[in-house]
């Protein structure tokens, strides 16, 4: 169902179908008149919480330095990685900053979804979310 | 059967046979019909399983037709729930309003190359790191690298936006997630206004890639322009 064209940068689906970031859309947009007394969810509590993980951390930011300072490397050619020297080091941050119990419940929820490998998402909070609607060109607006 | 699953609201139509055989039944009244299932008592599992079921049903039916469709999890407790659902003035505006609209949606990543990229501005940083490499020393020039690829999706969300936006009736901008996301967006567009939107994201291809990569999937039912600002109903 999909295609790679632009020489291997733009990935084109027509459906959702089987497209697991785009699956997610069901659960935060679509026609509902109250969340809160119509829908009735397993685990939409759940991933509520997951959404608001925060993405940065000293886990990211040490992965960033990291690869930017790989990236570099390869560039220069310069063999030497230095991140390893200290990988260890690393991980200990990282195990230590970015691995709470609720990121631990979170992945469960996500394999369950079969949602795994995303890093959090918008929420909605219904209409106070991080979303937010912008009216372009012929400019209508449905909320 | 009297709690019914909602998949979408329509117009009254025939369904295809697959979906019969599924299940699956229109409740009609006047110009239009929700698209429903029969369901037995508790709540519905955000499965994958059933989220993929969900998504079918109502993009299957949009190929025809215009469908809005209903977040996933919506349940109505009986008949009379779903034709006061069906009287709600609004719907009938939103039906009107997505006649001939699909969405697209597109979605940006970076591939790990825009952090050579970003880093290249950084040099002292990188330099002191090398230096260096402590647990500190990396957090600051983590920090900086973050801050330098928020600086670039903030550009490109604007390039892609200013690109796009004119080709579409409204627009709805979505946090992108994931560290080397870089931007989460819906067009709304007349469903004879795919192929401009294709052009144009392939121009911007040339322009953007690598390192960012494109995501476009549509036409969809208008997910993403559907919310009904309503209180809820007893």
């Amino acid at each position: 169902m999909n295609r790679e064209s632009s020489a291997g940068y733009i990935t084109r689906a027509p459906r959702s179908s089987g497209l697991a970031d785009v699956l997610e859309i069901l659960l935060d947009r679509g026609l509902v008149i109250d969340a809160y007394v119509r829908v009735s969810l397993v685990g939409i509590e759940l991933l509520t919480i997951d959404l608001r993980v925060v993405i940065a951390s000293v886990d990211t930011y040490l992965r960033f330095a990291e690869a930017v300072n790989r990236l570099d490397l390869t560039q220069t050619g310069d063999a030497e990685g230095l991140p390893d020297l200290f990988s260890s080091g690393t991980e200990d941050v990282a195990e230590s900053k970015s691995k709470g119990a609720v990121e631990g419940g979170m992945d469960a929820i996500k394999e369950k979804i079969g949602l795994g490998g995303r890093g959090g998402d918008d929420d909605d909070d219904e209409d106070e979310g991080r979303s937010r609607s912008r009216s372009r060109g012929r400019g209508s607006n449905d909320r | 059967m009297s709690r019914f699953y909602l998949y979408g609201i329509t117009r009254p139509r025939e369904l295809p046979q697959r979906l019969e055989s599924q299940g699956i039944s229109l409740v009609a009244a006047d110009d239009r019909a929700a698209v429903v299932s029969g369901l037995d008592e508790g709540p519905v599992e955000a499965t994958r399983k059933n989220l993929l079921a969900h998504a079918d049903v109502v993009e299957q039916l949009h190929e025809d037709a215009v469908v809005l469709p209903a977040r996933f999890g919506y349940i109505l407790e009986s008949r009379e729930e779903v034709l006061e659902l069906l009287a709600l003035p609004e719907i009938g505006q939103l039906l009107e309003r997505h006649a001939t609209t699909c969405e697209l949606t597109l979605k940006g990543k970076y591939e790990e190359s825009v952090l050579a990229e970003v880093g290249a501005a950084l040099q002292p940083l990188r330099d002191a790191y090398r230096a260096g490499p402590s647990v500190e020393a990396g957090i600051v020039l983590g920090e900086a690298v973050g801050q330098g690829l928020a600086e670039r999706r903030t550009r490109d969300e604007s390039l892609v936006l200013d690109a796009l936006g004119p080709l579409a009736f409204d627009v709805v901008v979505a946090e992108p997630a994931g560290e080397l996301a870089a931007f989460d967006l819906a067009f709304l567009v007349e469903r004879s206004g795919v192929r401009p939107v294709e052009a144009k994201v392939e121009e911007l291809a040339g322009r953007l890639s690598p390192p960012l990569h494109f995501k476009l999937v549509g036409p969809l039912p208008p997910y993403s322009f559907v919310r009904l600002a309503l209180p809820a109903t007893v």
